[in-house]
């Protein structure tokens, strides 16, 4: 992973958030050398970068899937049978939970609500939206993501 | 003697000083509010809630260590209600909390335990389950016992290392949540100071010094008494 530093130069800790944004975009992740790198030029401790990264759940500082399934798992989705779609993303694709699968396509993740709930149940794959899932639509919508 | 703030507390009246926060006050009355995450003279926390107390007219609960006193405020320190949040808070800690009160190195002088007991928690309502992080040794001079972190941040606060940063700081979300240094890495010796300034105000077993052969133990050995 040679070469990952910094992204912009930037000397403002309010910045970090965006920072943090930045590597995640390009990377997918956001890789150890980019949290220690951003630590040292706003100077500020390693475990505050870090701290931030592992706190926000649309950060992750672990590499993950081509594309991210979010199924969301507040009230409204759960009370539509989200369980149902969270089993037959998992049964789909072999995986668990937190998972990524052995080809990299996909990382299964949940999230709090993503604003939805009129059609839920809802999950996100990347930045797309899906709305009114039942298990059945689950292979077809997943199959249009390589 | 204009700088004078009246208010009552459990129907006591009562006068502080501007800035002085509700807990100061009533602790100057001799009325005594349980703490966990705070320390006096350093700057309130207010991670912990135990504090909280009734404040008529204020919607919720508030914390007495970051909330100042003033003019004309009613407050209630022991009320039905306050006690039975302290209570569910204690019993959240203690539900992830590992049972090893027992072979626990600072059972005697635990916070924690000390609350417990105060507050008549019995058997645990609550099933959850427990932390677990492997302890940390590698620095000689500290044990991070993780598992038994209540999450107050005092060390947080207290570490006295050279500059202007803590040593510590918090990580992950939720459950998740753990007070951690660098990278998630063990504290080694070259960054601490080894000022035991963590260690002596750390309210659980979670920080303690190494115990060394034919050393006394911090505090005597448990002793229940039936
Ligand atoms: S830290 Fe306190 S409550 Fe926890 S095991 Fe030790 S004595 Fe018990
Ligand atoms: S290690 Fe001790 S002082 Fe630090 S947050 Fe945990 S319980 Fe509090
Ligand atoms: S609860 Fe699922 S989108 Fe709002
Ligand atoms: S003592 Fe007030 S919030 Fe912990």
């Amino acid at each position: 992973m040679a070469g990952k530093g910094v992204i912009t130069p930037q000397k403002d800790r309010s910045d970090l958030i965006v920072r943090l944004q930045e590597a995640q975009q390009r990377y997918g992740y956001v890789p150890e050398e980019v949290i220690r790198a951003l630590a040292d030029s706003l100077n500020i401790p390693v475990h505050e970068v870090y701290g931030v990264a592992s706190f926000y759940s649309f950060l992750s500082t672990r590499p993950l899937g081509r594309n991210v399934i979010r199924v969301c798992k507040s009230l409204p989705c759960y009370l539509k049978s989200a369980e149902m779609i969270m089993e037959a993303v998992q049964k789909e694709l072999g995986i668990g939970l937190g998972e990524t699968t052995p080809d990299g396509r996909f990382t299964f993740q949940l999230t709090n609500c993503i604003g939805l709930c009129d059609h839920a149940p809802a999950m996100l794959i990347n930045q797309d939206t899906h709305v009114d899932l039942t298990p059945e639509k689950i292979k077809q919508i997943l199959k249009s993501y390589q | 003697m204009e700088n004078k703030i009246n208010l009552t507390i459990n129907g006591k009246e009562v006068t502080g000083r501007p800035g002085m926060t509700i807990l100061e006050v009533a602790r100057d009355n001799g009325i005594d509010i349980p703490t966990l995450c705070y320390i006096q003279d350093l700057p309130p926390i207010g991670a912990c809630r135990l504090c909280v107390v009734e404040v008529e007219g204020s919607r919720t609960l508030v914390g007495s260590c970051h909330t100042p006193v003033a003019e004309g405020m009613a407050i209630q320190t022991h009320s039905p209600k306050v006690i039975a949040t302290r209570k569910v808070l204690v019993e959240l800690m203690l539900a992830s909390h590992p049972d090893a009160c027992l072979i626990c190195d600072k059972a005697n002088i635990c916070e924690l335990r000390r609350i417990a007991a105060d507050l008549e928690i019995g058997l645990p309502r609550f099933r959850t389950r427990k932390h677990y992080f492997p302890v940390e040794d590698e620095n000689t001079d500290m044990v991070r016992d993780m598992s038994k972190c209540v999450q107050c941040r005092r060390c947080v606060i207290a570490c006295k290392s050279k500059g202007d940063e803590p040593l510590f700081g918090m990580a992950y979300r939720g459950f998740d949540s753990k007070v951690i240094h660098g990278y998630d890495q063990p504290l080694g010796s070259e960054a601490c100071e080894d000022c035991d300034a963590c260690i002596d105000i750390c309210p659980s077993g979670a920080l303690r010094k190494p115990r060394r052969a034919g050393e006394e133990r911090a505090a005597k050995a448990l002793i229940i008494k039936g």
